[in-house]
């Protein structure tokens, strides 16, 4: 007669059970609650930080795919420098529409001078116009202007280096560098803007000029160090990189995760910790969560017993204890789970950790996060918690279904 | 009657217009010529000196003998005669270009602009102060701004402002410049015309057959206790400078 019990009938048992000690039930669901909810939180303030330095590190001048003379990479000096982009390519360039925008540079390591002191940057000759949507300096001047025209004379100066330099706005400061005859090649300019980055080592290592300018002081002629794009999705990366591949033979294509290494590594490091920190949680969690079924068989021995001796198999005894705790499980989920929407809603005007700014803009980030949520990782949490739950509530009610009735029956 | 005062009134206007038209550009002429003829008259054709160069600094002070060998306004080496220490450290410079070679690494190294802003062999002068001695005639603007009498003799003030696109970080320079074209002062200032260090010629002697400054001092005016001071020893003009003087193999292996 009990190999047809049906599932709902153990459900009902299952539900009744679990809400007969409430106290216990309440703290095992805001335990499960708890751990899911800084699960579904912290994945999405981690990934709000990934997908931050990566657009930042993009941003940077970095572009998704950028075109080089071969050997630039290694030593970006002018003698690496290119010819203008050839029909062949501008096809590519223009012609694709997920291209959103691209731009051709003279990018050579300079120094700069004031009056008081000099530094290190990297002279930067761009065309203003088509590094608007590109990198970060077309929305990046805060005081003074932008640049017009690749032929204009004035010069774009971080906030930081300014400090640094003792200069400001308005002032001449002089542009030092090697042009392509390795002759030293230098000349005065006028800051026209000073701009504001989300990191200082963006502040502090680029100078912008007009690209005719730059040329002009180098001898370059036509030629221009850098080609840097980016496209609307990055999932047409792939075709783009081999198109231009194609257009471009001889010279060195390369896309974000081969330019920076290093955030490629740093991505799967944030990504290793997530995962890190899943199973942390879940092992805290599932501790609670088996002493609470254990606690919760033990009490019901004689009933168990009971049953069996009605003839209840021991599967049966078995499911009815795990669907128990797929019952805590799921409730504690959607509890964690709203929960982390919630803070995620609160936390979407941004997370201010401008108290720890000067760390975190070493790592590239800026000082306010905006919280991501990523479909897989919900996914992963609750998946992951889910299943080694069920798996750790495997051993509670194995114990329950190998009760020996008649010793079930007689324990007081 | 009226008529003619009215005519007269106008030429007069004219005329006035017209020799403000005519001064005022030859009196900046002037200015640049004046500065022309004293860079000139320093530098002559070409020269050979023996220098003492003294660095002062609040806890140290130390001297280097160099001898310097000039021709024309691009090309010019100093080699150090004494001390002992950094006898045949060299500096070649051509049209702007410098380099050095020094005997204990044996190797001539090319200052790369990076470097042209850092000091001189430990002085206050700036490699590029040395190397860019003449720009001072072409990347400027020159205005005579006054002239005064020192020593009952007359000394003209020339203010130089660079061109905007001129590699020069100073917001102006101000030279003072004897009747007969010694440079008595240089005094430079930032953008916003506060003055950050001077050149004072200390002492003026008759030596290789003209009036000379002797004795220089270069000073920043925010370190009262630095200083470098260039006492001119012995000084020649004019002579004959063999045109190999001025070449990197005769930086590594010195002829004369």
């Amino acid at each position: 007669m009990m190999s047809g019990l049906n599932l709902s009938l153990l459900y009902t048992l299952a539900w009744r059970n679990v809400w007969r000690n409430r106290r216990r039930t309440l703290v095992i669901l805001l335990a499960i609650a708890f751990g899911i909810w800084s699960m579904v939180t912290l994945a999405a303030i981690m990934r709000g930080m990934i997908e931050q330095q990566v657009r930042n590190t993009i941003n940077n001048l970095t572009g998704h795919i950028q075109v080089h003379a071969v050997g630039y990479r290694d030593d970006p000096a002018i003698d690496n420098s290119m010819p203008p982009p050839g029909p062949t390519m501008l096809k590519v360039l223009r012609g694709k529409k997920n291209v959103r925008a691209w731009a051709a540079r003279v990018r050579v390591p300079a120094v700069v001078a004031s009056e008081r002191a000099s530094a290190g940057v990297t002279l930067v000759g761009i065309d203003p116009e088509a590094e608007q949507g590109l990198s970060f300096i077309a929305q990046a001047v805060t005081e003074g202007r932008y640049l017009q025209s690749p032929g204009d004379h004035g010069l774009l100066l971080g906030r930081k280096l300014a400090e640094r330099l003792e200069t400001s706005l308005g002032k001449r400061i002089v542009l030092m560098s090697q042009d392509i005859d390795n002759n030293s090649a230098d000349r005065g300019f006028r800051v026209v803007g000073i701009f504001d980055a989300n990191t200082e080592a963006a502040e502090t290592g680029y100078v912008f000029v007009g690209r005719t300018l730059a040329r002009d002081m180098l001898k370059l002629g036509g030629r221009v160090s850098e080609l840097a794009l980016v496209v609307h999705d990055r999932q047409d990366l792939d075709t783009i990189l081999q198109s231009l591949t194609n257009a471009a033979r001889g010279l060195d294509i390369q896309p974000w995760t081969k330019l920076e290494p290093l955030l490629v590594l740093t991505v799967k490091m944030y990504e290793a910790t997530m995962l890190i920190w899943f199973v942390v949680v879940f092992l805290a969690m599932s501790f609670g969560l088996v002493n609470t079924l254990l606690m919760a068989v033990f009490e019901r021995t004689r009933e168990i017993g009971m049953f069996q001796a009605l003839g209840m198999r021991p599967r049966f005894i078995l499911s009815q204890v795990l669907l128990e705790s797929l019952t805590l499980l799921m409730i504690g989920m959607a509890m964690g789970n709203v929960l982390a929407w919630a803070t995620i809603a609160y936390l979407g005007g941004g997370l201010d950790l401008s108290a720890f700014a000067k760390g975190l803009e070493w790592a590239g980030l800026s000082s306010v996060i905006y919280p991501l949520v990523a479909a897989s990782d919900v996914i992963t949490a609750n998946f992951l918690v889910i299943v080694l739950g069920i798996i750790a509530s495997l051993y509670p009610a194995w114990r329950a279904a190998r009760y020996v009735p008649v010793e079930a029956i007689t324990r007081t | 009657m009226n008529i003619m005062s009215y005519r007269f009134k106008y030429q007069w206007v004219a005329l006035l217009l017209l020799i403000c038209a005519t001064v005022q550009p030859a009196y900046a002429d002037e200015a640049t010529e004046l500065v022309k003829a004293a860079i000139d008259y320093w530098r002559d054709v070409s020269s050979y000196s023996v220098m003492d160069m003294t660095i002062h600094r609040p806890k140290w002070e130390r001297t280097m003998t160099l001898r310097v060998w000039t021709r024309g306004e691009k090309e010019s080496l100093v080699r150090v005669m004494a001390p002992a220490k950094d006898t045949g450290n060299s500096t070649l410079l051509v049209d702007n270009k410098m380099w050095t070679f020094s005997p204990k690494i044996n190797r001539i190294i090319k200052i790369p602009s990076s470097m042209m802003y850092q000091s001189w062999m430990g002085s206050d002068f700036s490699n590029d102060d040395v190397a860019r001695a003449d720009d001072l005639v072409h990347l400027y603007t020159h205005r005579l701004i006054g002239t005064e009498t020192r020593e009952g003799r007359k000394v003209f003030i020339v203010e130089a402002i660079p061109f905007d696109s001129a590699p020069v970080v100073w917001g102006k320079e101000v030279i003072r410049i004897r009747g007969d074209y010694v440079l008595l002062e240089h005094a430079f200032y930032d953008q916003d015309m506060v003055l950050v260090k001077k050149l004072v010629t200390l002492k003026v002697k008759p030596m290789g057959g003209k009036e000379i400054a002797t004795v220089q001092r270069m000073q920043k005016t925010d370190k009262p206790d630095e200083w470098t001071q260039i006492l001119v020893k012995e000084a020649r003009f004019g002579i004959d400078i063999p045109a190999n003087t001025f070449t990197l193999s005769n930086l590594r292996n010195p002829r004369q």
